[in-house]
């Protein structure tokens, strides 16, 4: 038989870590983890790209010295493909978390959770589990699998690794293609223009779900691999019609000539239930109109 | 009586079944366990499985069977069948240390001339490998849990693997087959024992195609019930194949099976990718009730209540093995559950806020939701207007479809099945 994959918790009743190192702590994800964090009243420390720069050649030694013995240590920080997905940023993601292990085999901490991307799993279309190949097609994908490995190579303790699909919320910089993008297309033009008809079912999830549920993997101090999704797949087409809702004027939706063939991501969020089974996630409704409110008060 | 005296060592599910049938076709039975309390039970008639008919068969027979604790007495027996049953651990790998040693047991006492078959669960050349093959024969086992007995008195036929296929089977042994008049195969060792995996390597091939393309109906408003008749007319399908849609495989026999075929076909280089995937879909389908679950009933209510209706993998047997009843109470750790199973005990399932119900609809009282996770035959008498009556939610997870999908609805229920459209969550 195939064996169980998911996580496993160390902690069978949830404990808040005694303290959280976050690198990474400035992105997306991390600003809404850090803030998370703090209303949990987790101790943290967050460094600076001024105080700990990850891309120096010091840096293992800095880290090294910033960590303590027991910490809880959040690897978010990375290059992301809008800074390109080229060979330049590739080795640079590479360097920097050669000089997290460096730092990670020196002081042992007593968890480490790793934020990869569903990237790993390259091209692969329908249904996807933590079972999945993970079989890269981009040089992102690629480093974040070799990341993987290398982290779990380097802790002696038990390492998290979260694949999060596409993430969206109000401070996304990233723009990539979905709800960011399409709303922003509707504000600015009054319109959504989407790639063929908007056929290819995607899985969002918002950003405050995604801190959420890192918290509950450091409480329970889990291991293994975990993805990040809600296990509701969507449309572009839908979606946009989700977004342009959120609007007052009319948003017109017009497809374009396809380029590309067309592929759907669905995700089996067994392992995601069986860890956390009283874990909700926010609608996509209701995560989209949280956006859009937080959209309209940044202006 | 035909005068002619069988022994059957190793007293389980299968060399019971298999005395019983025996003693039934007329034979003077022995039957023999080194285990002193378990043959004590058997002679005041306590069985050690859940088995339909197979208490009465044993009681008719009582007469004609001899339960044994000394091994001596099979050496009275013109044949012998060694027939315990082969556990297996959470990989599907069969244990074969106490099958041997028993076969060691048995033979030496029996005169040389006597044959012992070997009818336990064995992989392909387990048979040739033994000392002396000559006078040894493996025979498959096609027993089924629920369906053990009927199957045992009227088999479909007989597989017997042999030295040598071409030379006729001991007088003792073919009397004794003759006596069930169906067809007796003959074929060499590593054939018979590939005869019984490949018998259930086409059956997870039915289940996984039924469960692959009912899970598709579930999406596009197609209903798997109202296709199967289709399949069923066309002969090169089968009015009896497997084409239920089920949780998945589950009881250890068929995953022993898919086991030993990944691994005969590693070890000499040939392709089981395929065995692979209906594992992984087996998997995946066993999980189907927690999903719909977490989708209809659990999402965002930490202090739901459900009641769970079957703990055994299936009807009719108290068997747990790869249960997907398990499966699913090992997800709902922080859950308030209660459960009912005819014939399995909550205590012997870990959950921390686990309440044995009496009854079913005792297990119903309260809960916001119900999942039936076992067929028995007792669930599909309840009326779905009592189990609306004490339940305080509205949905029914009915995998197997023991209750009528309009009955259901007529009470007000909101009814989930395999293979059928499924409803949208009301929440």
């Amino acid at each position: 038989m195939t064996a169980e994959v998911g996580l496993i918790h160390s902690r069978a009743t949830p404990e808040p870590p005694g303290r959280v190192v976050l690198l990474g702590g400035g992105g997306f994800i991390g600003g809404r983890l850090r803030a998370a964090l703090a209303r949990a009243r987790i101790p943290t420390l967050a460094p600076r790209r001024s105080e700990l720069d990850l891309a120096g050649a010091e840096a293992a030694t800095h880290l090294r010295e910033l960590l303590r013995p027991g910490d809880a240590v959040v690897v978010l920080a990375a290059l992301t493909p809008d800074k390109g997905r080229g060979l330049a940023p590739f080795m640079a993601n590479l360097a920097m978390a050669a000089g997290v292990c460096i730092a990670l085999e020196k002081v042992d901490p007593s968890h480490v959770v790793y934020f990869s991307s569903d990237a790993v799993y390259g091209a692969a279309t329908g249904r996807l589990t933590e079972a999945s190949c993970a079989e890269p097609n981009d040089l992102y994908g690629t480093m974040h699998l070799a990341r993987e490995l290398m982290i779990r190579a380097s802790a002696r303790g038990p390492v998290a690794v979260l694949r999060p699909t596409l993430v969206f919320g109000a401070d996304d910089t990233h723009n990539s293609y979905g709800p960011n993008r399409l709303r922003r297309m509707a504000q600015k033009d009054g319109r959504i223009v989407l790639f063929g008809e908007g056929e290819e079912m995607r899985d969002h999830v918002e950003v405050g779900d995604v801190a959420a549920l890192t918290l509950e993997v450091l409480r329970h101090r889990s291991a293994g691999t975990l993805n990040v999704a809600s296990g509701r797949a969507i449309s572009y087409a839908e979606l946009a019609r989700k977004v342009a809702r959120l609007f007052e004027r009319p948003i017109a939706i017009t497809g374009t000539p396809r380029q590309t063939p067309i592929t759907h991501r669905h995700f089996d969020v067994t392992a995601l239930r069986r860890a956390f089974p009283t874990f909700a996630f926010t609608t996509l409704d209701d995560g989209l109109a949280r956006a859009h409110r937080e959209m309209l008060e940044q202006g | 009586m035909s005068g002619l005296r069988v022994g059957f060592a190793g007293l389980t599910h299968l060399g019971l079944v298999s005395a019983a049938a025996a003693a039934d076709r007329g034979f003077d039975v022995v039957g023999f366990d080194a285990d002193a309390a378990q043959v004590e039970r058997l002679q005041r008639q306590e069985l050690p499985v859940t088995e339909p008919g197979l208490p009465e068969l044993l009681a008719k027979h009582r007469a004609a069977i001899t339960f044994t604790t000394r091994a001596e007495e099979l050496a009275t027996c013109a044949l012998a069948y060694v027939a315990p049953d082969v556990a297996t651990d959470d990989l599907g790998q069969s244990d074969l240390v106490p099958l041997r040693a028993l076969i060691a047991t048995v033979a030496a006492v029996l005169p040389a001339d006597t044959p012992l078959v070997v009818l336990s669960q064995i992989p392909p050349g387990f048979t040739r490998a033994l000392e002396a093959p000559a006078r040894r024969f493996c025979q498959v086992e096609t027993l089924v849990i629920g369906d053990a007995v009927r199957r045992a008195l009227s088999p479909e036929r007989f597989i017997v693997g042999c030295a040598d296929p071409a030379a006729a089977l001991p007088a003792a042994l073919g009397e004794y087959l003759a006596a069930f008049g169906c067809p007796i195969l003959r074929m060499g060792y590593e054939s018979a024992e590939l005869a019984k995996i490949a018998i259930n390597v086409c059956l997870v091939a039915s289940i996984s195609a039924a469960n692959t393309l009912a899970e598709l109906c579930e999406r596009i408003g197609a209903d798997w019930a109202e296709i199967v008749p289709a399949l069923r007319l066309d002969r090169r399908i089968g009015a009896h194949a497997y084409l239920g849609p089920g949780l998945g495989i589950a009881g250890g026999n068929l995953e022993r099976d898919l086991a030993t075929v990944s691994r005969l076909a590693d070890t000499h280089g040939t392709d089981a990718g395929v065995v692979r995937a209906w594992l992984a879909n087996s998997r995946h389908r066993r999980d189907w009730a927690l999903a719909q679950l977490h989708e209809r009933v659990l999402e965002g209510r930490p202090d739901a209540v459900v009641a769970l209706l079957g703990l055994s993998y299936k009807a009719d047997t108290a068997s747990t093995k790869n249960s997907p009843a398990l499966a699913l109470l090992a997800a709902l750790t922080p859950f308030a559950v209660r459960a009912y199973d005819p014939v399995v005990a909550t205590r012997a399932v870990s959950h921390e806020h686990l309440v044995q119900a009496a009854s079913a609809l005792e297990a119903c009282a309260g809960a916001d939701g119900l999942v039936i996770m076992t067929p028995w035959t007792e669930f599909r008498t309840l009326a779905p207007a009592a189990i609306a009556q004490r339940l305080r939610g509205r949905v029914v997870i009915d995998p197997y479809g023991v209750l009528a999908t309009d009955a259901c609805r007529a009470a007000g229920l909101e009814h989930v099945r395999l293979g059928s459209p499924l409803p949208a969550p009301r929440r």
